[in-house]
């Protein structure tokens, strides 16, 4: 007896840890009872008040987390809020060319603008619109706020317009209230003027310019721009600066006309040409 | 017996600060935090030997488990493991060697990976972590996290000791 108390004796600290496991065991597989849940109720109470009271301390690991989060929001949405600002300014432009297509009375083919040169003294725009589209040499350009240019270089699937910021393209135009006739065309250092317009002309700041029924290119009635400046160029004829209604800068979107200039009526005026020459 | 009481003080203000004030310095997104309790407990551990430990152990893991969310009794087998592996280590010879050196951080983490791992495997049991899981993401941040706070009475008690 003495011998297995000696040898129990060593064990002890064996003995007394195996103790202690079972009981934490068996602790754990207590857990659903009600006394202990009572006790843990009041025990998360007291700690719950603790905590509360340490709430001011600010947990720097935590707001670095929160902070990160919020970034990761702020740019998702930001991107977000981009698409829907494009998708807004889109669905402007899209219903404004629509209610255009609806009211004008010439077959019409939609582009989108895929190139532009504005910095030239020719300027051209690149379509993705092409011969596929139905779409040909000398056809306007317009938009819904007025002329843009004329169809100068097809292919398949795309087409090149000069736009009215280009020193070939002259438009035969006509002030609409006085019904004065000029030629519109690009000085090539960034104004749009009117040309041959006599000096006693009545034309006004502020009279709208379309293009005229003279016009062998373009149909008669398409809003041009408006009258910015009128000065006396020299003892004949006027120097009237045009504000284009089409801004250069911004447009996205085009119509083709399929309108292309009348042969016969071109082929008469050629011939009379060539007998008065 | 006095000693004794002043342990049990220590103790109790470790498992205080525990569950009060270092929930503020969680890290990682699995919100780990030093294991306070363990670095006193492997003090005393090694101090007192393997019965005081592992009563020690029982006794604060008991304490956390009622102040807890989880399983009671749970802490209480963890921390009497790791009090009890603690108590392995008296030895009174070398009793200032390993109180007063950095060896008392690696006693930490060695005691530390022990409380660890049987708490979270436990924890755990009935999820889809994995035993590595369960290692990489819990045991060894919490073990390092604990035994770097582990080095702070180690500089105090040489301080105190070089100025003796």
């Amino acid at each position: 007896m003495k011998i297995l108390l000696s040898y129990l004796g060593n064990l002890k600290e064996y003995i007394i840890f195996s103790s202690l496991v079972v009981i934490s065991l068996i602790l754990i597989f207590q857990n659903d009872n009600v006394q202990i849940r009572f006790v843990r109720v009041i025990a998360v109470n007291v700690i719950g008040t603790i905590q509360n009271g340490f709430s001011f301390i600010p947990n720097i690991f935590e707001l670095q987390r929160e902070n990160k989060s919020l970034r990761e929001t702020n740019i998702d949405l930001s991107k977000e809020l981009s698409i829907l600002k494009e998708s807004k300014l889109e669905n402007l432009r899209l219903n404004s060319m629509l209610e255009f297509k609806q009211r004008t009375n010439y077959r019409i083919v939609t582009g989108k603008i895929i190139g532009k040169t504005l910095i030239q003294t020719r300027n051209n725009i690149t379509l993705n619109i092409g011969e596929r589209d139905s779409v040909k040499i000398g056809m306007p350009v317009i938009t819904d706020k007025g002329l843009l240019g004329k169809i100068v270089a097809v292919s398949s699937n795309y087409s090149i317009a000069q736009i009215l910021l280009n020193k070939d393209l002259k438009v035969t135009a006509k002030d609409q209230r006085s019904r004065v006739d000029g030629i519109i065309s690009w000085d090539g250092q960034g104004k749009v003027r009117m040309k041959n317009v006599s000096k006693s002309a009545d034309v006004k700041i502020g009279d709208v310019l379309i293009t005229s029924e003279y016009s062998n290119n373009f149909p008669a009635g398409i809003p041009i721009g408006y009258v910015t400046t009128d000065n006396t160029l020299d003892n004949l004829f006027k120097n009237i600066e045009v504000e284009c209604f089409v801004n250069f800068e911004t447009v996205e979107e085009v119509f083709v006309l399929k309108f292309l200039s009348d042969d016969e009526r071109k082929e008469l005026e050629k011939k009379y040409n060539e007998k008065t020459n | 017996m006095k000693d004794y009481l002043k342990y049990a003080g220590i103790l109790l203000g470790l498992i205080l600060l525990q569950k009060t004030v270092i929930g503020f310095i969680d890290i990682t997104e699995f919100q780990i935090t030093p294991d306070l309790v363990i670095i006193g407990l492997v003090y005393f551990g090694i101090k007192k030997g393997k019965i005081s430990g592992s009563i020690a152990g029982f006794a604060s893991g008991l304490i956390l488990d009622i102040f807890s969310f989880s399983f009671i009794g749970l802490m209480a087998l963890s921390k009497t493991a790791a009090g009890f592996a603690a108590g392995f280590l008296h030895d009174d010879q070398k009793l200032e060697r390993y109180l007063n050196s950095y060896i008392f951080v690696i006693f930490v983490s060695v005691c530390s990976v022990i409380n660890n791992f049987i708490y979270y495997t436990f924890y755990f049991q009935g999820t889809n972590l994995t035993v590595f899981d369960i290692l990489l993401r819990y045991v060894l941040p919490t073990t390092v996290y604990t035994a770097i706070f582990s080095i702070i009475p180690v500089i105090f008690a040489r301080k105190r000791r070089f100025t003796r």
